[in-house]
């Protein structure tokens, strides 16, 4: 649990930096903002790793070697191979996927089917040029309802992907948390795919980081825009969200803030 | 080592704590000989020193070197626009490199984020006098005065350093010039950014040669940037980057024209018990120096220097820890930004001592043959012109002795960043903030 408060905060921390780097004189620093970024995942890595966090920690680290997604997830593939089934028809699948988010236990579960859905979405984002991948897995759902992709097709891929290895190889290097955020991205891909709101499950808890983060996403998205084409897993190519309808547990009061990096527009300044 | 200090100040400031930002050295370079150390600031200033002849007075003692002095300043760079982006580009100088000399002029490069430009250094001690058609004055005199001809001739007059561009080599970067080297064949020197690397010919500014492009085709795939390069002192076909991610590439170009595949890549396996949200900062290669002998590459990153043989890509031959207590605060270095300081680090003049900056005034040095390393201080307080340096220790458990500096009473504001070591003779010069101390060994009977 410690781990969670460091995590959130060096992840506050980095945004800020992000941020500040927007006004410092002499332009953006690439390579400051390249060694934040790669912490800001990092933490998010760590965040969202409690429910894993033996393996996914260790499959983190194992990352920079650009794996394959079975080296990284060896116990996960097995289960992400056998939801896959289930999850072809996603848009079904996300009520369930609801009701098994609010479950803690079966987190597990869904974010697995995530794991995959998050591969397909990458390969559907690598085909396109403009897109801006968001490796982290907690936007890619959200690239399931973007107007590029259609719902079939995301269920195409997903046939097709039934080894995870297969896929969204070209661009191994950004992928450190993908695994980590498949609790994310259950939320995720619930509210993006129907853009329909997201049961609340949160406690008031949940609800008052919600605002405080809210606050600061606006700020954030500018600074993420203008910080350009940023390096991958910080960038989506989504269109705007309504707030309201991310919501999310208590427990991981930081999704909503980074869920709402997402709703950036396709912008991307050319650095 | 016994050394003796000397204290060169170019701070104008009247309160002590009081540093303007423009005065803040960014880079220290000597040139081949060791004459001349020339500086750039955050202000885009230049200030060359130049060392007094040893010749001057018979009451010299053998041995006894000369003190550097001021010798020029002109203005380098000044603050700049990028219209097409609303971007401003600073004037801060990030590094100087002086060329071979081949006459009687000084040349030197000097760069900021975006911009080369060489500089011709030359004094003039004599004038022409005794034109025909102006006077003294310069001003034109009336014909009818002029009774006879006569032949203008050279007169010694004051010495006079005239600075002045001789080229500019701008709109080669897109991203922010962190390196330039001059090549060993006079002729050519390189520059890098955090994605590209350019030759450029010292004669032609309108045209660079792109050596190294790591840019990704998209932007998001971008892992990695170039931190620092640098040519081979004597092969001209070699050149070493380093990057963010640790690795060192030796390129040769002679094996094709985009040198984008490495002909060696140096890296260390990293150690997975020391990982931590960090690990990747703090294994980022702050700056490369091929030794004098072209055989090893020292590298610095955020906590150790390592020293790598050129014949050896699996890992360094050495590495010393310049500040290991500090992997402990990792997390607040992080906040305050202090993990991305950008250290140097310096050969001597015999490739046996290394040497590098840290926090609180304090630098470093380890001599290869033994491996032990020294800690220094760069203080006005403690540092009396011709006053011996005592070694300093940072407290880190065990026995205290006095003087020893707590890790937590470390002033991270104090960091040295940049220095330099004299190419010949155990002479170095230690950028402190806005100061510069210009250190020498004096080898005396009574100190071995």
């Amino acid at each position: 649990m410690e781990y969670k408060v460091e995590a959130h905060r060096i992840m506050s921390i980095s945004l800020g930096k992000i941020y500040n780097s927007r006004v410092q004189r002499g332009g953006i620093k690439l390579h400051k903002n390249l060694l934040v970024s790669l912490v800001l995942r990092s933490a998010r890595q760590v965040y969202l790793s409690d429910y894993y966090s033996g393996a996914c920690l260790n499959a983190a680290q194992s990352q920079r070697e650009g794996n394959e997604w079975e080296e990284k997830f060896p116990p996960s593939t097995t289960e992400c191979d056998r939801v896959q089934s289930p999850e072809e028809p996603q848009q079904d699948a996300l009520p369930e996927k609801e009701r098994e988010y609010r479950e803690n236990d079966d987190a597990v579960k869904s974010d697995q089917v995530d794991c995959t859905s998050t591969l397909q979405q990458e390969q559907n984002q690598n085909s396109s040029l403009d897109s801006v991948t968001y490796v982290s897995s907690e936007t890619r759902p959200e690239t399931i309802i973007v107007p590029k992709e259609s719902p079939s097709d995301s269920t195409e891929e997903a046939e097709r992907d039934s080894t995870p290895e297969a896929n969204g190889e070209s661009h191994q290097p950004p992928e450190k948390h993908v695994c980590s955020n498949r609790k994310r991205s259950a939320d995720e891909t619930e509210s993006g795919d129907s853009s329909k709101k997201r049961v609340k499950v949160g406690s008031s808890n949940a609800k008052e980081d919600e605002e405080a983060e809210e606050m600061d996403t606006s700020n954030v998205s500018n600074l993420i825009t203008i910080f350009g084409s940023g390096f991958s897993g910080l960038l989506s190519k989504d269109g705007a969200k309504p707030e309201s309808e991310a919501e999310d547990s208590g427990q991981i009061c930081c999704d909503q803030m980074l869920k709402n990096l997402n709703p950036w527009s396709t912008a991307i300044v050319a650095f | 080592m016994g050394e003796d200090g000397e204290n060169t100040k170019i701070n104008h400031s009247f309160l002590r704590d009081y540093v303007t930002e423009a005065d803040v050295i960014s880079t220290v370079e000597f040139n081949q000989t060791g004459d001349l150390l020339a500086t750039g600031d955050k202000g885009g200033r230049v200030v060359i020193f130049q060392r007094e002849t040893e010749s001057k007075g018979e009451s010299e003692e053998l041995g006894e070197s000369g003190e550097y002095n001021v010798y020029s300043t002109f203005q380098s760079h000044e603050p700049d626009f990028d219209y097409l982006k609303s971007l401003e580009i600073e004037e801060k100088i990030n590094k100087i490199r002086w060329l071979p000399q081949q006459n009687a002029a000084h040349f030197l490069l000097s760069t900021n984020d975006k911009t080369i430009k060489l500089w011709k250094v030359s004094e003039r001690d004599k004038r022409p006098e005794g034109y025909n058609l102006k006077d003294e004055e310069g001003r034109i005199k009336d014909i009818s005065t002029v009774t006879s001809l006569r032949v203008p001739v050279l007169k010694p007059t004051d010495l006079m350093v005239e600075v002045r561009p001789r080229r500019i080599f701008a709109n080669g970067h897109t991203y922010h010039v962190n390196s330039i080297s001059v090549n060993s064949d006079g002729e050519t020197y390189l520059s890098a950014d955090d994605l590209r690397v350019n030759m450029w010919h010292l004669d032609i500014t309108d045209r660079s040669f792109n050596i190294v492009d790591i840019k990704p085709a998209n932007m998001e795939d971008l892992t990695e940037v170039i931190t620092a390069a640098e040519f081979h002192p004597q092969h001209c076909h070699l050149f070493v980057y380093s990057s963010s991610k640790g690795t060192l590439r030796l390129c040769d170009m002679r094996d094709s024209a985009l040198c984008d595949k490495h002909s060696k890549i140096f890296e260390e396996p990293e150690d997975p018990g020391n990982r931590s949200f960090f690990s990747e900062i703090i294994s980022s290669v702050s700056d490369v120096k091929f030794s004098h002998s072209g055989r090893y590459l020292l590298t610095r990153d955020y906590l150790t220097v390592k020293v790598w043989d050129l014949n050896m890509e699996k890992g360094p031959v050495e590495t010393y820890q310049v500040h290991e207590y500090l992997r402990s605060k990792l997390c607040s270095l992080y906040e305050n930004d202090c993990i991305f300081d950008k250290f140097e680090c310096v050969w001597n003049s015999t490739d046996s001592v290394i040497m590098t900056g840290a926090y609180n005034s304090f630098f470093r040095m380890f001599d290869r043959e033994t491996g032990r390393g020294v800690t220094l201080e760069a203080w006005r307080e403690s540092s009396k012109p011709r006053a011996v340096l005592r070694t300093r220790r940072i407290y880190t458990g065990g026995r205290r002795r006095r003087g020893d500096v707590g890790v937590d009473s470390l002033d991270f504001t104090k960091k040295i960043l940049h220095m330099a070591w004299h190419p010949a003779e155990n002479i170095i010069a230690i950028a402190a903030t806005n100061n510069l101390y210009i250190f020498q060994d004096r080898v005396n009977a009574e100190n071995m």
